[in-house]
């Protein structure tokens, strides 16, 4: 595996009617893992849609593994070394874990049936389904579904792997078992995730993309995004007006980050302060064409 | 615990796994073998590893996969490949709920047909609309909750169309065609509703390269019933359907709807992934 740039994305454009859902974004991601990190509506969702191949982008160019996808040759190139876990993955009901997998491999070209068969059965490990394999999908939990998409995605070893939020549904103990999926996923691959969870994009990954408005804010390791919020995150005995945001850590104790003022009480800053800094607290509860779009 | 009487020797340790022996002493000495480790350690030198992981493979596969369901044993009986009944069998308008409503508006329009003269409207009007139903019901966003995911997959989107629409044509048209050889009348007028049928199909499949699938087999429906109710209620005439300028203009509206098929055919598969 070379360390060629998997996905170059410049000034990528896409809107829905007047709302631009994207609005000039810049992404270059090589092997190893990248974190979308945003609140709701900043875009993550449409971009990684453009780079599974599934929306074309309105503007902008972009390469992914070395391909157009706006050409037809191209875009087949990259569905054959594509895995995708989109926000909401749905599979037919009535199929079991096994046969929703099988069906998805069928698409994904994979035509010997044993050989098929026996991927299906290996990705279903993975992602510890194998004891409901058997299990009609109307039967498996939110958890056991959302596994199911990722075991869908990791069918053939992509060389790309694109997951739409991908640890919402899980329990504490299969978010553990997600995040050493998708690190070993990232040894001579390259994952690109969405998430909410800073927790993940500090286990994770090895790059972290900070959007909002459908703009890259920030690009970079996750050191150097802590690093923004160094001498910007302090901790007292009352929450103070002046912070940026605030929240109560336990009796008496309250977290702020923004200027501190003289004295403060300094703290190591974590990815979700630097997180806020960047894109304000205002952000989580914004609204965006992501969401107008899931609504439709 | 090597304890025992007697051992393997290697011709007999060769003839065990070569399976060369008779049941019964296979019998013995698999119970000798369990507990006899110096007979073990001799078997396993003597042992195809690539044969046991055959054989392993094999159970494994008749084990852990899961029946095929009811409709794709009927594909493969009939001669559809493994990897393509599997991609059939998801497709709504193949269920059995859907298959049972079909009978049943079919028996219900060929009893009006045979109850009242003006009857003959009513199975003229439902027999091209079920097919056009149907294949609304293949395929898009609406029909395959994993839409999404099939959208970024290598596989043709035009091979999956062809190949659910030919099964939901089929499993429409085969009904149809026998309930009309009950219709009272000409064999003609009885199989007036064919033409019209593959018309309104194949335009929804052109229509849907511009709008959604569901959204393209309303627009056809309610083009086919405006066509039906005005021959009745303008003409009085329950046969209106099968005059031979509604059947003309049916086979016009087949040619251009090829033509939009055949001219957009480059761009068809992507057309048909949408997202919405």
């Amino acid at each position: 595996m070379t360390s060629h740039t998997t996905v170059r994305a410049e000034g990528i454009v896409k809107a829905y009617g007047r709302q631009r859902a994207l609005d000039g974004f810049d992404l270059a991601a090589t092997t190893g893992v990248t974190g979308l990190l945003g609140p709701n509506g900043a875009g993550k969702t449409t971009l990684l849609r453009i780079l599974a191949t599934v929306l074309a982008a309105d503007e902008g160019s972009l390469r992914i593994l070395e391909q157009d996808p706006l050409e037809p040759e191209g875009r087949r190139h990259i569905r054959r070394r594509l895995g995708y876990l989109p926000q909401d993955a749905g599979f037919h009901r009535g199929f079991t874990a096994f046969e929703a997998v099988d069906y998805v491999a069928v698409l994904k070209e994979h035509t010997k049936a044993r050989a098929r068969h026996d991927e299906v059965r290996r990705v279903l490990d993975l992602v510890g389904l194998s004891g409901v394999a058997g299990k009609k999908v109307r039967a498996l939990s939110g958890g056991m579904r959302q596994r199911l998409g990722l075991a869908q995605a990791l069918l053939g070893r992509p060389q790309l792997l694109v997951l739409d939020e991908p640890t919402v549904g899980l329990d504490p103990e299969q978010r553990m078992r997600f995040r050493d999926l998708v690190s070993e996923a990232g040894h001579g691959r390259t994952v690109i995730l969405s998430t909410h969870q800073t927790e993940d994009v500090a286990a994770v990954c090895s790059q972290v993309v900070v959007v909002n408005r459908g703009r890259a804010l920030f690009t970079g390791g996750v050191d150097e995004l802590v690093k923004l919020a160094e001498g910007r995150v302090w901790v007292d005995s009352d929450r103070d007006p002046r912070a940026l945001a605030g929240w109560r850590l336990g009796a008496h104790r309250y977290h702020h980050i923004g200027d501190p003022p003289a004295g403060a009480e300094l703290v190591e800053p974590g990815v979700e302060d630097a997180y806020l800094l960047l894109v304000g607290p205002q952000a989580a509860t914004s609204d965006g064409a992501d969401q107008e779009r899931d609504a439709a | 615990m090597t304890n025992t009487e007697w051992h393997l020797d290697t011709e007999l340790a060769g003839r065990y796994t070569h399976g060369r022996v008779t049941s019964v002493l296979a019998t013995s000495i698999e119970q000798h073998l369990l507990r006899c480790e110096v007979c073990r350690r001799l078997l396993q030198a003597a042992v195809q590893t690539d044969r046991l992981d055959r054989v392993w493979a094999e159970i494994i596969e008749r084990v852990e996969t899961p029946k095929r369901s009811l409709l794709e044993r009927l594909l493969r009986h009939v001669g559809v490949d493994e990897a393509t009944a599997r991609l059939v069998a998801v497709t709504p308008s193949l269920k059995g709920s859907w298959l049972t409503g079909t009978t049943v508006v079919l028996v219900l329009a060929l009893l009006a047909a045979q109850t009242n003269p003006q009857g003959v409207s009513v199975f003229l009007l439902m027999a091209p609309v079920l097919p056009v139903a149907g294949v609304a019901l293949a395929f898009g966003p609406a029909a395959d909750p994993a839409h999404e995911i099939v959208a970024s997959t290598p596989h043709s989107a035009v091979h999956l169309l062809a190949v659910r629409t030919a099964v939901v044509v089929s499993s429409c048209l085969l009904p149809a065609a026998v309930a009309s050889a009950f219709l009272p009348g000409d064999f003609w007028v009885a199989m007036a509703w064919l033409g019209p049928a593959l018309a309104l199909t194949v335009g929804t499949l052109a229509l849907s390269t511009r709008v959604a699938p569901h959204v393209a087999a309303i627009a056809m429906t309610v083009l086919w019933m405006t066509v039906v109710v005005r021959g009745l209620v303008r003409n009085h005439d329950p046969l209106f359907a099968a005059t031979l300028s509604v059947q003309l203009a049916a086979i016009a509206v087949l040619a251009i709807s090829a033509a939009v098929l055949l001219i957009q055919r480059r761009d068809l598969g992507e057309l048909l992934r949408r997202v919405s």
